[in-house]
């Protein structure tokens, strides 16, 4: 009789951050609390995606952006932070790469805000407190369109 | 004071513990404070402006303080470090933030200040003719108390 680990591709899921070449989703993370960095970091790295650079306020993630545009699938953007707030790097980075996949992380979520995030060019908006499920299915669905 | 700005932050305060501390938590009995409040320890303060001017004061003693941000982060930390307050003050940020969403959805607008952490033994904070409601949260963690404290601006 055949068990179960004789068919180990069937069942197992394939992680979220995994392309369908095998290679990963890369994010750039935006949050000024080093307490939501990591915990975001812990998430998406449960599915394989990688990291590749975190900013801690707006004008840093835009710079960082450009540095490594194209290689960038995925922004993760907090937006109450220091010096440029999330929306204004939201602006300029979709003014940069019309492309950009951006997805709005905060713990704010008044309609108004959200209407204008999604107006300016992001694909979602997450209000904290993270739910480990819902943020891992949210931008599963942003990065596999 | 108007009961309908106080329990938003209640509400979203017991909701984000719960969320992202422990399933267990308690709500005391309500008070309403004079104008001068003796901190226990840790203090994570938001301000309040727009149609209100006041704040919201979120403290524990220390070691209260390190048990929410350990069960925050799913480790155990021992000393009030960037991680600590990096935690605490998002802690913060999420209960006002979730608290004015609600209130914005009801007609209300305020806007919040970043959140601030005070760590002292002998902390005083003091308002001058802003009435403050408080309300004790007990969690396994330890208790902490929600401090809300609104004035409505007049215009005329
Ligand atoms: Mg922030």
């Amino acid at each position: 009789m055949k068990s179960a680990s004789d068919f180990p591709t069937i069942n197992a899921k394939i992680p979220d951050g995994l392309k369908e070449d095998g290679s990963k989703y890369r994010v750039l993370l935006v949050d000024d609390s080093i307490f939501v960095k990591k915990q975001l970091q812990q998430m998406l790295l449960s599915q394989d995606y990688e990291v590749v650079d975190t900013a801690a306020d707006g004008e840093e993630a835009v710079a960082k952006y450009k540095q490594h545009y194209p290689n960038i699938d995925l922004v993760t953007m907090d937006i109450t932070m220091p010096k440029m707030d999330g929306l204004t790097a939201l602006e300029q980075i979709i003014e940069f790469d019309r492309s950009a996949k951006v997805v709005m992380i905060s713990a704010l979520g008044k309609e108004e805000l959200v209407k204008k995030a999604l107006l300016l060019g992001a694909r979602n908006f997450i209000i904290k407190p993270l739910d480990r499920v819902k943020v891992l299915e949210r931008l599963a669905s942003v990065v596999k369109r | 004071m108007r009961v309908e700005y106080i329990n938003p932050f209640v509400e979203s305060a017991m909701s984000v513990l719960k969320s992202t501390v422990s399933e267990n938590v308690k709500r005391g009995t309500p008070k309403l404070s004079t104008s001068i409040n003796n901190i226990q320890g840790v203090a994570i303060i938001v301000g309040l402006a727009g149609q209100v001017s006041g704040r919201v004061v979120l403290d524990m003693s220390e070691e209260t303080a390190l048990n929410v941000a350990s069960s925050m982060n799913g480790e155990r930390l021992d000393s009030l470090d960037e991680l600590v307050s990096a935690t605490l003050t998002e802690l913060g940020n999420m209960i006002t933030g979730n608290a004015i969403t609600k209130l914005h959805e009801l007609g209300f607008k305020f806007d919040l200040t970043p959140p601030a952490l005070f760590v002292g033994d002998n902390l005083r904070l003091t308002d001058n003719k802003i009435e403050a409601l408080v309300v004790p949260l007990e969690l396994e963690e330890g208790n902490l108390c929600i401090n809300v404290a609104i004035k409505e601006n007049i215009y005329k």
